[in-house]
C-alpha cells in the first residue's frame, strides 16, 4: 500500500500498489462512476480499457480523467464531474423520469418559438451538462512537440504489434513501435502475458526498433502521419508505411439495463480480480460466447463470487465446476434501481431471474480500427484482432450510445422521422459524437442501419472515424504551432547585466526600463539618450531595378531620393490600406537601406519579394536584422557626445535631417542616420551586431560628461506620443489608409502608379468617415496611460476610442491619440473620455516646427 | 548521443542571377536559399566570389554577413534523432537544407553525423535553450 491515500469527495481512500484510480474507488465501494449528460442516469464501471465514458472522473482538477486507466497516487484529488448536488445524489435525475418531454433531437425541435426560449433553454441545458469544470486557474504548463522519422510504425504493442515490428526491422527497417500503456501492463499474470513478455524482451534489444510505450495515436494525416501524444509531449511521427495492431475491444450489447451500474464488459471485470485483487461483485452472472470469455470466467470464479455462467453449449467442458452453468441460454434484461440486483434469462424457453451484483459480458469482438479507416489511399494495413470481422451486436434495447444518452428506441425514432443512413442518424441522434468517439457504440450504430438501409436501398455505410481517437488536451494540438521564439538584439545581455527590466514588444526581448522612466524621459529631453533599436527591420535592396521597385512598394515619390538622403516611406496593399512604413536611405552605389517597424519585418520583407516577383524586376532583397545591430543616440547633447566619439563631420550641413551618411563611432564602422520620432536630435547608429556591446559601452562612458542615460520602451512611449508619432498597430485598425492617419504627406499622387494607388483613387472621392486625431485631455493631469483604451463619446454615442495616452511632463496636461468618427457634418472637437473632456488637436505635441529634430 | 557546440561562422551571402547562383552554388559549404541567393559557409575570398558572381550578373551582392548567423552543431551517432525531435524536415546524408526548426527558418548543412544548424543571430537563444530541453538525454 502507498504511504497516503487519495481523497476521493472528502473522504480518504487507500491506494495498493499498481491501483488505477478507479480499482481503489470500487474496492472502496464507489460504484457510481459518474452521471450520464441527459438522463442524468447512474453509470458504473463497464470497459476497463479507456474507452467507455463511464469513468471519466475529475482528477487534481483536471476534468474527463478515464479513471480506469489512470494509475492511482497518494494525495490525489478525485471528484465526480456531474451532479446536483452530488452524483451520487443527483436531483437531476428527473430528467430520465421526463425522457418523453426529451426525445431524441429535442434541441432541434423545441424552444423554437418565441425566440427567446432558446437562449433560456440554452443556459439551462448548459448549466445541466458538462462533465467538470475547466481548472481556468491552473499553472500553465508546456507540451514539447517533436518529430519522428521511420519506416513503419507499428501502432500496438500486443502480440501481434511486437510480431510485426519484428519481422519488420528483420526486413531492414527501422522500426518505431507505440503503445498507449506501457507493454504488457494491462494483462494479467498468465500464457499471453509470457508471450508478450519474450517478444518484448527480442524487440528491446533491438536498436532498429525503437519503443514509444505511453504514447496515445491520436490520428493518421496524410504523409502518412501519426501523432501521438503523452502528457507532457507530442510527437508527429513520418513513416514510409503504417502497421495497426490496436486490438479490439468487446462488443457493446444493447438490451433493457445494459447501462446499470454492475454490468460491465469481461476484460473489466477480469483486470479489476486478477490485476487489482477487487472482485467485482458476490453473484456474477457471466455471458460467454468465446474462449477469451470462458478465461475471464475462471478468473471471475477463482475470486470466490459465486458465478452463474451463460455459454453455448460447446462450452460445457470450459466451466469451472464452482459455477453454474446455463447452456445455451438467453440473456433477456438487467434489472435493478441504481444498480444492477438481478438479470432475466431465457432458459429452454423458461425466463428465469437470477439475482446478482454483476453481469460480465464477454460475447465477442469488435476490431479497433478506426486509425485505418481514416487513411485516404494511405500504406496502412490491419493485423492481429484489428483486422477482425466484427461480431454483430445485439439490438434488443437499452442504450445504444453511452457519452450521449442514446437509447435503442431514440435511433428507432429517428429512422422514423427519415433519417436513413449511419451517418446522418449519427448527427441527428448525436450517437458516437461523444468522448469515446464511437469506440463503443460506432459498429452497433452500423449493424442497427445497415438492415433498414438495405430494406430502404439507402446507404448504411459506418460512420467516418476521425481524429483525435484519444480525449487530448488542447493544449497538447497546440503544441506544434504554440512555438514561442523570443528575438534578442545584440546588446540582451548587456541589458540584463545592467538591470534591465525587459518585456515583451513586437516579438523581441527588450528594455522596458532601465530606472525610474520619467528621468530616462528627462535624459532625452534635457540631455541625451541611448536606447538599442536593433529591433528595427534592415534591408538592402540592390539590383538594377531596386528603385523601380521601391517606387511602386512605397506611395511616397523615390526616385529623386539622391546618395546620403532617406525619406520616410509608406507601404500599402493593394486596398490602399496602410502595411508598414520606414525610412528608405539611399546608398551611392544605386540601392537602399530600408528601415521597417519592429514587428513588421517579416511583412515588409514578404511585401518586396512578392512585388519584384509579380513585376519582374531585377531585384535582391537581403534581410539584415539579424546580422545589424543599431543605438539611437537622441537628445540635444547628442551630437556633443558623438562628437567625442568621431573624427567624421557630423555638423547639420554634413549630416542634415533627414539623412545619413557611414561614420566611425568609438572605432566601430557605423551607418549613422538621422531620424527624428523622439522629437529630439537622434542618430540612429546601425553597426554589425558583434561590435554592439563596444559600441553601447563607449558611448556610455563618453557621455558620463553630458549626463547620458539609456532609455527603454516606456520612456519612448511617451517622447513618441508627444512627437505624435504613430504605432502602427497600436494606434491604427486594418483598413486605415495615409489620410485617416494623418500621414498623406507621404503619399505622391502624382506618381503613376503604386501598389494601393487606384484604391486610394476611389477612396478619394467619398466622405472621410474616421479619422486619427491629436487628444488633449482636459482634468487628467496626474494620470495618462490609464486612460488608454478608454471609449470616447459624444453626448451618449461612442464615436471613437483612445489608441495612445500618456501624461506629458512639457504640457503638464494627459495627452493621446484616439480614433474619431464623423458625427453629422464633421468630426466633434471636444468629447468624454471616462470622467474627462478630450478635445481634438493637431500633432505633433511636441517640437511642432520640427527645429529640434533638424538639430 | 551527439556533441552540440555553438559557433560563429563564416556566412557569405551572394544575391544574384539564378546563372550566377549556380556558378557558385556547388562550392564547399554551399547553401541555396533559394533561386536567386546562395550562402557561402566558411572561410571563401568574398573578392574571388565577386568577381565569378560580377561576370554573369553585373548587379549581383556578395556581402559578408556573418555577424547575422550562430551556428549550433549536432555531432555525433545520436544527431539525427536529436534534429529529428525538433523539425520534419528530412535530411539527406551529405548536403545542405533550408527550412524550419523548432519554429526558426535556418540554413542546414549535413555531412553524415555532424548536423550544422545556421539561425539567426537574433533567434539564436531560443534554439539552442530549445535542443538543449528537448534533446537533454541524447546530448553528451
Amino acid at each position: 500500500m502507498t504511504p497516503d491515500p487519495l481523497r476521493f469527495e472528502g473522504r480518504e481512500v487507500p491506494v495498493l500498489d499498481g491501483d488505477t484510480v478507479a480499482s481503489a474507488l470500487f474496492r472502496a465501494g464507489v460504484r457510481t462512476f459518474s452521471r450520464s449528460l441527459k438522463s442524468r442516469r447512474r453509470r458504473g464501471l463497464y470497459c476497463g480499457t479507456g474507452e467507455c465514458p463511464n469513468c471519466t472522473l475529475t482528477v487534481d482538477g483536471v476534468p474527463g480523467v478515464r479513471s480506469c486507466i489512470t494509475p492511482a497516487a497518494g494525495g490525489m484529488r478525485v471528484e465526480r464531474g456531474r451532479g446536483w448536488p452530488s452524483a451520487e445524489h443527483d436531483l437531476l435525475h428527473v430528467a430520465d423520469l421526463a425522457h418523453t418531454l426529451m426525445p431524441v433531437g429535442f434541441y432541434l425541435k423545441t424552444f423554437i418559438r418565441p425566440r427567446f426560449a432558446w437562449r433560456m433553454a440554452e443556459r439551462v441545458i448548459r448549466r445541466a451538462t458538462g462533465s467538470g469544470r475547466l481548472p481556468l486557474d491552473a499553472p500553465a504548463t508546456r507540451t514539447v512537440a517533436r518529430y519522428a522519422r521511420c519506416d513503419t510504425i507499428v501502432v500496438g504493442a500486443g502480440i501481434a504489434g511486437l510480431t510485426e515490428a519484428l519481422a519488420a526491422e528483420e526486413g531492414g527497417e527501422h522500426v518505431l513501435l507505440c503503445d498507449e500503456f506501457a507493454i504488457g501492463s494491462r494483462l494479467a499474470p498468465g500464457p499471453t502475458l509470457d508471450a508478450v513478455r519474450a517478444l518484448e524482451t527480442r524487440a528491446r534489444a533491438t536498436p532498429a526498433i525503437q519503443i514509444l510505450e505511453r504514447h496515445a495515436a491520436l490520428g493518421l494525416f496524410d504523409g502518412p502521419t501519426v501523432p501521438l501524444a503523452t502528457s507532457d509531449e507530442l510527437v508527429q511521427v513520418r513513416a514510409d508505411r503504417v502497421v495497426v495492431a490496436t486490438g479490439a475491444t468487446e462488443s457493446h450489447q444493447l438490451f433493457p439495463g445494459n447501462d446499470l451500474p454492475g454490468v460491465m464488459l469481461g476484460r473489466a471485470a477480469s483486470a479489476m480480480a486478477a490485476l487489482h485483487g477487487v472482485p467485482v461483485g458476490r453473484r456474477v452472472v457471466v455471458v460467454a460466447s468465446t474462449a477469451e470469455g470462458v478465461e475471464h470466467l475462471r478468473v471471475l470464479v477463482a475470486t470466490g463470487a459465486r458465478v452463474v455462467a451463460l455459454v453455448p453449449a460447446a462450452f460445457v467442458d470450459e466451466v469451472p465446476h464452482e459455477a453454474e452453468a446455463i447452456l445455451d441460454g438467453e440473456l433477456v434484461e438487467a434489472r435493478g434501481h441504481g444498480h444492477l440486483r438481478s438479470v432475466i434469462v431465457r432458459e429452454l424457453g423458461e425466463r428465469r431471474r437470477i439475482a446478482c451484483d454483476a453481469l460480465v459480458l464477454s460475447t465477442g469482438l469488435r476490431p479497433r480500427d478506426e486509425l485505418a479507416r481514416m487513411a485516404v489511399d494511405e500504406p496502412v494495413r490491419l493485423v492481429g484482432d484489428a483486422a477482425l470481422e466484427a461480431d454483430e451486436p445485439w439490438l434488443v434495447g437499452g442504450y445504444l450510445c453511452l457519452c450521449e444518452d442514446v437509447a435503442l428506441h431514440d435511433a428507432e425514432q429517428a429512422w422514423a422521422e427519415g433519417f436513413h443512413s449511419a451517418e446522418i442518424l449519427k448527427r441527428y441522434t448525436t450517437a458516437t459524437m461523444g468522448p469515446c468517439k464511437g469506440a463503443i457504440c460506432g459498429h452497433a450504430l452500423a449493424c442497427f442501419a445497415r438492415p433498414r438501409a438495405d430494406a430502404a436501398d439507402v446507404s448504411g455505410t459506418r460512420p467516418t472515424a476521425r481524429p483525435p481517437l484519444r480525449p487530448v488536451a488542447l493544449q497538447t494540438l497546440a503544441a506544434p504551432v504554440h512555438e514561442v521564439i523570443e528575438k534578442r538584439t545584440g546588446l540582451h545581455d548587456a541589458h540584463v547585466a545592467a538591470g534591465a527590466a525587459v518585456g515583451w514588444s513586437s516579438g523581441w526581448t527588450r528594455p522596458i526600463s532601465y530606472s525610474d522612466p520619467a528621468d530616462e524621459y528627462r535624459a532625452v529631453r534635457e540631455r541625451v539618450g541611448l536606447m538599442d533599436v536593433g529591433t528595427l527591420g534592415r534591408f538592402l535592396v540592390g539590383g538594377r531595378d531596386a528603385t523601380t521597385l521601391a517606387d511602386a512598394v512605397f506611395a511616397g515619390r523615390v526616385e529623386d531620393l539622391a546618395p546620403g538622403a532617406s525619406r520616410y516611406v509608406l507601404a500599402l496593399d493593394e486596398g490602399g490600406y496602410v502595411v508598414d512604413d520606414g525610412l528608405l536611405c539611399a546608398l551611392e552605389d544605386g540601392s537602399y537601406l530600408l528601415t521597417s517597424t519592429s514587428g513588421g519585418a517579416e511583412r515588409m520583407d514578404s511585401r518586396l519579394r512578392e512585388w519584384a516577383e509579380r513585376l519582374g524586376l531585377h531585384v535582391h532583397v537581403l534581410d539584415r536584422t539579424s546580422e545589424l545591430g543599431a543605438i539611437l543616440v537622441a537628445g540635444p547633447r547628442a551630437r556633443d557626445l558623438m562628437g567625442a566619439l568621431t573624427e567624421d563631420p557630423i555638423d547639420a550641413a554634413s549630416l542634415p535631417y533627414p539623412g545619413h551618411r557611414e561614420l566611425t563611432v568609438a572605432g566601430v564602422p557605423c551607418r549613422a542616420i538621422r531620424s527624428g520620432f523622439v522629437g529630439e536630435l537622434a542618430f540612429e547608429l546601425h553597426h554589425r551586431r558583434s561590435y554592439g556591446p563596444q559600441l553601447w559601452d563607449s558611448l556610455q562612458r563618453a557621455g558620463r560628461d553630458v549626463g547620458v542615460s539609456p532609455f527603454g520602451l516606456e520612456a519612448l512611449e511617451l517622447l513618441r506620443l508627444e512627437k505624435g508619432h504613430v504605432y502602427l498597430g497600436q494606434d491604427t485598425l486594418p483598413d486605415d489608409t495615409p489620410a485617416k492617419l494623418g500621414l498623406a504627406r507621404a503619399v505622391d499622387m502624382t506618381k503613376p502608379w503604386f501598389v494601393g494607388k487606384a484604391a486610394l483613387e476611389r477612396l478619394a472621392e467619398l466622405p472621410p468617415t474616421r479619422r486619427l486625431a491629436g487628444l488633449i485631455f482636459e482634468e487628467a493631469t496626474d494620470y495618462g496611460a490609464a486612460l488608454r483604451g478608454a471609449p470616447l463619446t459624444v453626448g451618449a454615442a461612442v464615436v471613437g476610442r483612445v489608441t495612445s495616452a500618456e501624461r506629458s511632463p512639457v504640457l503638464d496636461r494627459a495627452i493621446g491619440l484616439g480614433w474619431i468618427r464623423r458625427a453629422g457634418d464633421g468630426f466633434p472637437d471636444e468629447l468624454r473620455a471616462g470622467n474627462t473632456i478630450a478635445r481634438t488637436v493637431p500633432t505633433p505635441f511636441y517640437d511642432r516646427e520640427g527645429t529640434r529634430v533638424r538639430g | 548521443m551527439a556533441e552540440l557546440r555553438t559557433w560563429a561562422p563564416t556566412v557569405t551571402s551572394v544575391l544574384a542571377s539564378v546563372e550566377a547562383c549556380d556558378r557558385v552554388g556547388d562550392l564547399p559549404g554551399a547553401c541555396r536559399v533559394s533561386p536567386g541567393e546562395v550562402a557561402l559557409v566558411g572561410d571563401v575570398s568574398e573578392a574571388a566570389v565577386a568577381a565569378a558572381v560580377v561576370r554573369l550578373d553585373p548587379d549581383g551582392v556578395v556581402l559578408d554577413v556573418a555577424d547575422g548567423w550562430v551556428a549550433h552543431s549536432l555531432d555525433g551517432p545520436g544527431s539525427r534523432e536529436a534534429f529529428g525531435r525538433l523539425s520534419e524536415l528530412e535530411l539527406p546524408i551529405a548536403g545542405s537544407r533550408v527550412g524550419e526548426v523548432a519554429g526558426v527558418g535556418v540554413r542546414i548543412l549535413v555531412d553524415r553525423d555532424r548536423i550544422d544548424l545556421l539561425v539567426p543571430s537574433m533567434v539564436s537563444a531560443h534554439l539552442r535553450e530549445r535542443i538543449e530541453t528537448d534533446c537533454a538525454e541524447l546530448l553528451r
